[in-house]
């Protein structure tokens, strides 16, 4: 009996050493299943690799999102050590928080950008003071899809690049099937903020050859660029090719032949709509550009991109664990191809489109993402600063909105907003 | 033996008491500490504004929109819910048999979810929905529910107006049921006709009914936020903005929790107030016409 009690004693005091000795990180991961799913996976191997590590994987709880999720938690002191989905407007606000810790100040910063090839994606990643504050994960190019079946139907081979292309093939439209409409965008009549990443920042950098909209605090935007496009929307509402009102379902069931659209939507239309096949029933180009546009440049677009940051509330050990497990992810090129795999979403890495790895993958499993990487050169990021949701909120209130109604021209709405920004960055 | 009766008293009053020191006294309180500071809840200085918070909110059109728009629903949907609650209560007060059965019935919109009901209407509004294709066939063309200001005033009010009625019902059919059957007897012996008996006998000793159903009414219409949330985010040109989508926008979109919160103890202040002055007006007409 007494030997019973010393097994019992030496296991727990073991058990108590094993606990004193192992470090706790927690990770958030985007509360999308997929993207929870990778990184369970990648935690599990690492602690298999590494058992003095404890990782804690769960998604960001979104109360009501998952941005004002972080900020309650971190609030609250109970942020986790890291978390994944934060795009650079709201990382923006973390830093300007001192919420964050850059990731450049750990020893093998500059190995780990080598190893993953993303030296060129970290540019448009700096902030103000010159730190990295935020790894992206991915970087989704938005792209038009077309329904070229029913393009085909009505005589082209091929879908429209510039807006008075696009007109032409609305037009035929109309006279083929009055029933249908070019492009089903109801929130284009809402102001919410980051709708306006899925319909003006695609046309608009598309128009502009990339042109930011700011830099800092100042508006640099290409006014001729911004203009056109809302004229174009405009056009499109007054010869009824444009609908603004909900549609139980549009592009789907081919009541509308294009849309502005992520990688994250295959998934679903795999499951629900397995008829839309790539190269068949659709396909994938650059947004429509002007007339005037040069038919050999680069057609630009809007990066949805996301990635990962640390917490400041994250003790000096907690933060050493993370930056090496954060490291031991995404300097194995397996890994950005299972996170592939798993996502259906694209690493934010410069070699996405040239990596056999990626490429042969893609090609067997998932050809539509070859368009969406052939194009994460020309997708420019969300807009880098704090006040990213006013800044966005107006073009639908002070621009969009009342151009599409007739209230004001397009150069009068532009004007608008870039006043009301005005103020906003003052 | 009385200190005991107290303190079972006191244990027996300590959920609802705990829960309202967790969940009301401490949040307000935490509130109002931060109508002071310009904060995102993150940072770590606080920046203290005085009563900047309220100058901005008392000259910000968002606010003045969601004040306004606060009475325009309040127009519609308090006249509405009173009139289909009490045209309910009174279908279901006098049924033959399974009355409950069908005031329960009645009842279920208030405790269905806001969103999916939001959703559901989304979809019967939409633009190729059997309702619209319906109305464009036999009219020629369908209105933009959703994108123009009045319809969709309109359709959140009606919403509203469905979610409660059923519950409104209840407090009526209460009432109803609490009016002495010798009453009516007596008035069809003296002559009155069922519409003079409604007037004289249901509607006067309905008054306690109506003044709650009034001031939850009221009040309520202060606290509106899933629908215009769901269907219209507020627009189109803010016409369906309201004090909680306000406060939502700034607390949890923008995270400026110091001028959230400002923004929260003028929408408090303002349903005070109304309810104050909707309650006095009801208490008077009482008085005038010797309901009370």
């Amino acid at each position: 009996m007494r030997e019973v009690w010393k097994v019992w004693a030496f296991g727990l005091l073991v058990l108590g050493f094993v606990g004193m000795a192992q470090i706790e990180i927690t990770f958030w991961s985007a509360p999308n299943p997929s993207q929870e799913v990778f990184w369970r996976r990648m935690a599990e191997r690492y602690m298999a690799e590494h058992p003095g590590v404890k990782i804690t994987v769960s998604p960001i709880p979104e109360t009501p999102t998952s941005e004002a999720g972080i900020l309650a938690a971190i609030a609250g002191g109970v942020a986790p050590t890291a978390s994944e989905n934060i795009f650079i407007g709201f990382g923006d606000e973390l830093v300007r928080s001192q919420a964050v810790v850059p990731w450049n100040a750990f020893p093998g910063w500059e190995d780990l950008v080598k190893a993953r090839n993303m030296e060129e994606t970290m540019k448009s990643w700096i902030f103000a003071d010159g730190n990295y504050y935020i790894i992206p994960m991915y970087v989704n190019a938005m792209l038009i899809a077309w329904r070229i079946d029913i393009l085909r139907e009505l005589g082209y081979d091929k879908p429209p690049r510039t807006y008075s292309e696009v007109l032409a093939v609305g037009e035929r439209l109309k006279a083929v099937h009055p029933d249908k409409f070019l492009w089903l965008r109801s929130e284009l009549e809402v102001p919410t903020w980051w709708q306006r990443w899925f319909d003006f920042f695609v046309f608009y950098y598309a128009a502009s050859g990339g042109q930011p909209f700011l830099i800092g605090a100042e508006i640099v935007a290409d006014d001729k660029a911004a203009v056109e496009a809302l004229r174009f929307f405009k056009t499109l509402r007054d010869k009824k090719l444009l609908i603004t009102e909900p549609l139980a379902a549009g592009f789907e069931v081919g009541k509308t032949i294009m849309t502005v659209l992520g990688p994250w939507t295959f998934p679903w239309w795999k499951e629900n709509y397995p008829e839309l096949v790539y190269g068949k029933t659709f396909v994938l180009t650059p947004p429509p550009v002007p007339d005037w546009y040069p038919a050999d440049a680069p057609v630009f677009t809007f990066a949805d991109a996301k990635g990962v940051v640390m917490y400041a509330q994250a003790t000096l050990e907690q933060r050493q664990a993370m930056w090496d497990f954060i490291r031991w992810v995404l300097s194995n090129t397996e890994h950005d191809l299972a996170w592939v795999q798993i996502t259906g979403m694209l690493p934010a890495r410069d070699d996405v489109s040239t990596n056999p790895l990626f490429i042969t993958y893609i090609q067997e499993k998932e050809p539509a993402l070859l368009a969406y990487a052939a194009n994460i050169p020309y997708a420019v990021p969300p807009i880098a600063h704090y006040q990213y949701v006013q800044i966005q909120e107006l073009m639908g209130l002070e621009c969009i909105y009342p151009v599409l109604v007739g209230d004001l021209t397009p150069e009068e709405g532009w004007a608008a907003w870039k006043a009301a920004v005005r103020t906003v960055l003052k | 033996m009385k200190l005991q009766k107290e303190l079972r008293g006191w244990l027996l009053a300590s959920p609802y008491l705990l829960t309202a020191v967790l969940f009301f006294l401490i949040p307000l309180g935490w509130s109002l500490s931060l109508v002071l500071f310009d904060w995102n809840l993150i940072a770590p200085v606080r920046i203290y504004v005085g009563l900047g918070n309220f100058q901005e909110a008392l000259r910000s059109t968002r606010v003045l929109h969601a004040f306004v728009n606060t009475y325009k629903f309040m127009a519609a949907i308090v006249p509405a819910v009173v009139v289909v609650s009490l045209g309910l209560a009174l279908i279901v007060h006098h049924l033959p048999r399974l009355k409950w059965f069908y005031a329960v019935g009645f009842f279920l919109p208030y405790l269905a979810s806001g969103v999916a009901i939001s959703l559901v209407v989304r979809g019967v509004l939409s633009y190729d929905s059997a309702f619209n294709a319906f109305l464009r066939a036999t009219f020629g063309s369908a209105p933009r529910w959703l994108r123009e200001p009045a319809w969709a005033t309109l359709v959140i009010s009606a919403m509203i107006v469905w979610k409660l009625s059923g519950y409104y019902a209840l407090i009526f059919l209460a009432g109803l049921q609490n009016i002495p059957r010798e009453l009516y007897e007596a008035a069809a012996l003296d002559g009155a006709g069922a519409l003079t008996q409604f007037g004289k006998i249901t509607l006067p000793l309905l008054y306690p009914a109506f003044y709650t159903v009034l001031i939850l009414a009221v009040g309520l219409c202060f606290g509106i936020f899933t629908e215009p949330y769901v269907l219209t985010g507020g627009g189109p040109r803010f016409a369906t903005y309201t004090w909680q989508l306000e406060i939502y926008y700034q607390a949890f979109e923008r995270f400026r929790a110091g001028y959230g919160a400002t923004v929260a103890v003028l929408n408090a202040l303002a349903t005070f107030v109304s309810v104050l002055i909707i309650r006095r007006l009801v208490e008077s007409w009482g008085v005038r016409k010797g309901f009370r």
